[in-house]
């Protein structure tokens, strides 16, 4: 035992212990540069240094980052970085090895910060876990200094017990930063689409690591509705953020070319191997046509969705899937296109659903197909999860998107929506698609939009101040008459300006209007009879 | 988003103007101003087709109104093609706004 070790010798060894008892126990709440700041204390200690400091690897950038420093906390403050290779600590990064610097005044390359703080002589070791270089790890001190084997080896052994914790500190912190990730790019919640009923369900799986499954639902500003369900290959940080650009990349690009999907999936394709290059991914693109009545679907490599049209069973839409995202070579990508009659369900997912250890495929399949009802799509996603599922936990990511279209013969549409312009549009779209539905006449859907535009137009006009409001909007069969009820929660007042009154005139020609004025809002009832007798149900 | 587009053509101050989409409170403003940009103080006859309009409420109408006044004062002579049993018929003989201007074809 040399000198300088056995001098402190009984005092390093019990100090090691504290070192071991900190690192296993009470830290696990703190992050990783909170830990590292306590347990360079316990270095300085244990080698009667006057600096310690930890620089960590930011491996894409091949560079040493300094993390956590005592003695010499300004070169945390200034985000000093080392290049791999160079200087003191990055040649320890670069060999693996331990070094020391007898004088700082004959060395060559060393951090200002050192010397403007006095330090004389240096000892490093580099940060290692099952043999990966998470850093390097160095002590330095004002006096001149040898520092010995023993001095080495005591550091490496302090330097392994570092590495461990801040491995677990890490894969904890990347654990919560891509679940986190992860949540926030999904869609808070799923957008309500009058006429549609939607479900989604998701699961990160494989032990608390989340993967890059997405899913997502909008609207386009023709009234189209654009449908994505997509997997990321790799689990993590890298897989989630990848997923949020996809996810954008396929709303930016339905938003420019709102009709194929085929065209979205090539351009999302595009940029993926242009600006993520290596990263691969599956998705399904589908668009729904501002009817309701036809879907347009296109497949990267993702397994095709179930759909139940009809009073049939489900069957997998026959979507040959072209290439992944992200494999070299420009593919040929297609657009396959299905009625979609109302009561129709179409159901999404991600491998996760139907991978399952020591199952075939395509029983897992055969199961799902069975499973998937024209039935509500909350219950259809219930049943599902249940039957796929159950009570095995999923090994990886599960995401599940179901979506009903509403059948106007038997079911009421409701609307509500801000009571703003942007509205009306939207609500014509969806009272059109009804009435189109229930088999209505064209003159009946003329004046009934006349009407429902109208009344609508009034609350979006008069029935709120400045902070606004929301308009309710319920379209009922009572055959032979269509009821139309128009709500707001707001104040009745006057129309105001010039050129006004003929709404009422244009309301009442579509059929008997009763206006109801309460201090809880107002509510217009149009009744109208249909013209055809025979149409509906 | 609720969208109209108007197309002009003008020859011999004859100005023909097609108009495609739909009109509500929400692009009244647009359609308005699109529609006096086609028309300059040198028209001597304005046509609007609204054969395409898919649907024209009353903010439309407002529009229109305001319009067939304003030319009157130009003494712009204005006409509107609006085929029988179109969208933009119905609501414009219920306005009476056919008693302010001819429509092609006929009331």
């Amino acid at each position: 035992m040399s000198a300088s070790f056995a001098s402190h010798g009984r005092a390093a060894v019990d100090r090691l212990r504290d070192i071991e008892t900190v690192t296993h126990a009470g830290l696990a709440h703190l992050g990783v540069e909170e830990l590292l700041v306590e347990l360079l204390d316990r270095v300085r200690n244990v080698l009667n240094a006057d600096t310690a400091a930890v620089l960590l690897l930011d491996g894409p950038n091949e560079q040493l980052v300094a993390t956590a420093a005592r003695g010499i906390e300004e070169e945390v403050y200034q985000g000093s970085r080392v290049p791999l290779g160079r200087g003191f600590a990055g040649r320890i990064a670069a060999t693996r090895r331990p070094a020391t610097i007898e004088d700082i005044a004959d060395a060559d390359v060393v951090n200002p910060v050192l010397r403007e703080n006095g330090v004389r002589s240096l000892l490093g070791v580099p940060l290692l876990a099952g043999g990966e270089l998470l850093g390097v790890l160095h002590v330095g001190t004002i006096a001149l200094r040898h520092f010995d084997d023993d001095d080495t080896d005591l550091l490496q052994l302090v330097a392994d017990r570092i590495a461990l914790a801040v491995t677990v500190a890490q894969s904890d912190a990347e654990r919560k930063a891509s679940t986190l990730l992860q949540r926030s790019l999904l869609p808070q919640r799923v957008p309500r689409v009058p006429g549609l009923d939607v479900a989604v369900r998701y699961i990160a799986g494989g032990g608390g690591t989340v993967g890059g499954d997405w899913y997502d639902l909008f609207t386009l500003p023709s009234g189209r509705l654009c449908i994505a369900v997509g997997d990321v290959v790799g689990r993590g940080v890298k897989a989630a953020a990848v997923m949020g650009r996809l996810r954008s990349a396929v709303r930016a690009h339905a938003l420019g070319h709102q009709g194929d999907p085929a065209v979205v999936i090539d351009l999302v394709d595009r940029q993926l191997r242009h600006f993520d290059p290596g990263e691969m991914a599956t998705a399904v693109v589908a668009v729904v046509e501002p009817s309701f009545g036809r879907i347009h679907l296109s497949s990267a490599g993702h397994p095709a969705p179930l759909l139940v049209a009809g009073d049939g069973p489900a069957q997998y839409v026959d979507l040959t899937p072209d290439p992944p995202l992200g494999v070299k070579g420009r593919a040929r990508r297609r657009t396959v296109t299905c009625e979609l009659p109302p009561g129709a369900v179409v159901c999404f997912y991600t491998d996760g659903l139907v991978e399952r250890r020591g199952q075939r495929l395509d029983d897992r399949l055969g199961l799902l197909r069975k499973t998937v009802t024209a039935a509500p799509a909350e219950e259809v996603c219930s049943t599902v999860m249940g039957r796929m599922i159950g009570l095995e936990p999923p090994t990886d990511d599960v995401a599940l998107l179901t979506v009903r279209r509403a059948d106007s013969r038997t079911e009421p549409l409701e609307v509500t929506v801000p009571a703003v312009p942007a509205s009306l549009s939207e609500i014509r779209a969806a009272v059109r698609r009804w009435l189109v539905d229930i088999g209505a006449a064209p003159q009946d859907v003329t004046d009934v939009l006349l009407a429902v535009g109208e009344s609508t137009s009034n609350v979006v006009e008069h029935a709120y101040g400045p902070a606004g409001g929301v308009v309710r909007v319920r379209v009922e069969l009572d055959f032979p008459y269509v009821v139309v009820t128009v709500r707001d929660t707001g104040q009745w007042r006057a129309p105001r300006g010039s050129n006004r009154g003929r709404g009422t005139l244009i309301m009442e020609s579509a059929g008997e209007v009763a206006v109801g004025r309460g201090a809880q809002g107002t509510e217009v009832v149009i009744r109208r009879r249909l013209a055809v007798a025979g149409s509906g149900t | 988003m609720s969208d109209a587009r108007v197309e002009a053509e003008t020859e011999d101050g004859r100005v023909r103007i097609v108009v495609r989409g739909e009109v509500d409170l929400q692009n009244a403003g647009d359609f308005e101003a699109q529609l006096t940009e086609a028309i300059s103080n040198r028209a001597t006859m304005v046509s609007i087709d609204l054969a395409d309009v898919a649907y024209l409420d009353s903010a439309g109408l407002r529009v229109l109104f305001h319009l067939v006044d304003r030319l009157a004062t130009l003494q712009i002579a204005v006409e509107l093609v609006t085929p029988l049993r179109s969208p933009s018929r119905r609501v414009i003989e219920l306005s009476g706004l056919a008693a302010l201007v001819p429509l092609d074809p006929p009331a």
